[in-house]
């Protein structure tokens, strides 16, 4: 598409927070439904959205190891209905061979009958995770992590240059462990199996200790750390906030595990206490005043893409039946697929 | 000594959200029968949500005051060095070559810079290999678990040092993989097979139910893990603790900065 446009105008990548949210929305439609059209359908629309969107970036390659994996939880799954299914209803298929285990073991049976229905549950079960998978797994292919990781709240801002060091300093690592396994070699050490790896070890630790002092002074030299002066009030009111949000979290989790009037009461406190938490994680952003070096955009491309990724986890808010043809989580997942798949964003340039 | 200080409010902070963490484990064994989490399958993926956030706020409140731009440094070149030996694992059973970076590094640097280390490192090698999925939470606490009680251990020198270090990297490495398993559990087997969680059963009985699962599936894995976390801090165990050691004191974490005009 990009190929096409006009001269003046060029293509730009769309927000990484954007392609999360349309996955994450579309991953949650997979959650909430047991239909496998459905969950077939969210693959589908994955996996298209992927082949056309993608790019030629080292993580685009990403997809085809997450469909892997969601193909090997299918199998485990019916595996585990057929091996360990002891009190499935229903007729029998066929009948295993049975074993019981131990007392300690919890007197586990393995075998016993198989019946359709439990293989169908394992098969509907399986290709639900393994369509979840695939949802995450398009987007590790379609954002670019770096990028993602520009836009970490402003309280996180030491951890997330912390990630982006060590994202750029692995791939030098790699390199410097080769380069000393190459001069092993050639006062002919032993470069392979254990002696060889305290020879290797050492070097690498110590050049890496070397440059972290290096990046440091270059750090601090160029007014890293730098941060605002808050009010003790500012102050407390985000450690309150945080600590009281984070006790209420325990809590609601607690009467989610329990049941009767402590379940109930266990959702709203934990979204109360999740609440309070994260506007204590936003208050304490506010601390480093830092602007950001030519910042994603996000404009109408994001939000269409966004808000139809979401949309398709609203249509299935209801629950999706086992049988039959559902109408509205389909039409929404194809929404979301036209919204990936033509909103492709553009920087508009004056020509020279 | 200590790179990255702990204040008792982000002691606090850190604690109630392994709290937290500790249930998005271990919930199935302790779930009553009727209990909100089960009423139906979507909401065990309850704890995939809520994890990150909790974490997000945990990092946040430890590096709000004291993680200097030395202490960020270390932890970056640490963190790369785990996330480069962490694809050496790959098709080994079950070894995990990153952890005696953890287990050295929050010796030397303490349980502070070994909680933040073990999430960077985590971090940094799911988005290097773009594998961000719905187990990296669980595995961030682990590893955050892995590298603060590291720091926890007591003071010892010499052989007794190491031997204890590779005494908690083979506990440590153990129980990182049983509390993955635990997590992936109600995940893996449904509700209704045999090896499955029983929502108000005993904790006991629930507690055989998973050693029967994780017999089936990953203990092969575990104990590789443990042996080789364990001779691979034997291995380079002296130098590197060194080599950390002499850092820490060239970067003297614990000097007082002070920039108040006089």
């Amino acid at each position: 598409m990009a190929g096409r446009a006009s001269p003046v105008s060029t293509a730009r990548r769309l927000h990484p927070g954007a392609w999360w949210l349309w996955a994450l929305g579309l991953a949650t439609a997979a959650i909430r439904t047991t239909s496998p059209l459905l969950l077939l359908l969210i693959m589908a629309v994955t996996g298209l959205v992927v082949a056309v969107r993608r790019t030629g970036d080292p993580w685009a390659g990403s997809y085809a190891v997450f469909l892997r994996l969601g193909i090997v939880v299918v199998i485990v799954r019916v595996v585990f209905w057929v091996v360990f299914a002891a009190q499935a209803p229903g007729p029998a298929l066929f009948s295993l061979p049975s074993v019981t285990l131990p007392s300690w073991l919890a007197g586990t049976r393995i075998g016993g009958p198989v019946t359709a229905d439990g293989l169908r549950a394992g098969l509907y079960d399986g290709l639900r995770l393994a369509a979840v998978l695939v949802c995450l797994g398009a987007a590790n292919a379609l954002a670019s992590p770096s990028r993602l990781l520009k836009a970490v709240p402003g309280a996180l801002y030491e951890m997330g240059v912390a990630v982006v060091v060590a994202m750029t300093f692995a791939p030098q690592a790699v390199t410097h462990v080769r380069r000393v396994r190459a001069a092993h070699r050639l006062r002919g050490r032993p470069d392979r199996g254990l002696r060889a790896v305290r020879g290797l070890v050492m070097p690498v630790i110590e050049g890496a200790l070397e440059r972290s002092v290096e990046l440091a002074a270059a750090m601090d030299s160029r007014g890293y750390g730098r941060v605002s002066a808050i009010s003790p009030v500012r102050r407390r009111a985000t450690a309150t906030l945080t600590i009281a949000g984070l006790l209420t979290v325990c809590v609601g989790l607690y009467g989610l595990l329990g049941q009767g009037v402590t379940a109930a009461l266990g959702a709203p406190a934990l979204v109360l206490g999740l609440a309070a938490a994260t506007t204590g994680l936003w208050l304490g952003g506010r601390r480093s005043p830092r602007t950001r070096y030519r910042p994603d955009p996000w404009r109408w491309p994001e939000w269409l893409v966004s808000v139809c990724g979401l949309a398709a986890a609203a249509a299935t808010a209801g629950g999706a039946p086992e049988t039959g043809t559902p109408l509205l989580p389909a039409a929404a997942l194809v929404l979301a697929l036209a919204a990936a798949l033509l909103s492709s964003p553009s920087v508009r340039r004056e020509p020279a | 000594m200590t790179a990255v200080r702990l204040r008792p409010r982000s002691a606090i902070t850190v604690g109630l959200v392994s709290v937290a963490g500790l249930a998005a484990f271990g919930w199935p064994l302790v779930v009553a029968p009727r209990a909100g989490l089960t009423q139906s399958g979507p909401a065990s993926w309850l704890f995939v949500l809520l994890l990150p956030v909790l974490l997000l706020v945990a990092l946040a409140e430890i590096s709000e005051d004291g993680v200097d731009a030395k202490a960020v440094a270390l932890l970056g070149v640490l963190g790369a060095i785990g996330a480069a030996l962490r694809p050496l694992g790959t098709g080994v059973a079950g070894f995990e070559p990153m952890f005696f970076v953890l287990v050295h590094g929050g010796r030397v640097l303490g349980r502070g810079f070994g909680y933040l280390l073990g999430s960077v490192t985590m971090f940094a090698s799911a988005l290097l290999t773009a594998g961000v999925g719905p187990w990296l939470p669980f595995q961030i606490l682990g590893a955050a678990w892995v590298g603060f009680f590291a720091g926890c251990l007591p003071r010892l020198g010499g052989r007794a040092e190491i031997a204890m270090l590779a005494g908690y990297g083979a506990v440590a490495a153990f129980i990182y993989g049983a509390l993955q398993d635990l997590a992936l559990w109600p995940f893996a087997t449904g509700v209704s097979t045999s090896i499955a969680y029983v929502p108000g059963a005993a904790v006991t009985a629930n507690l055989g139910r998973f050693v029967a699962f994780d017999l089936a599936t990953s203990l092969g894995f575990n104990v590789p893990r443990a042996i080789t976390t364990a001779v691979l801090v034997v291995v380079t165990g002296r130098p590197v603790l060194l080599a950390l050691r002499r850092a820490a004191r060239r970067a003297a974490f614990e000097a007082p900065v002070d920039f108040r005009r006089t």
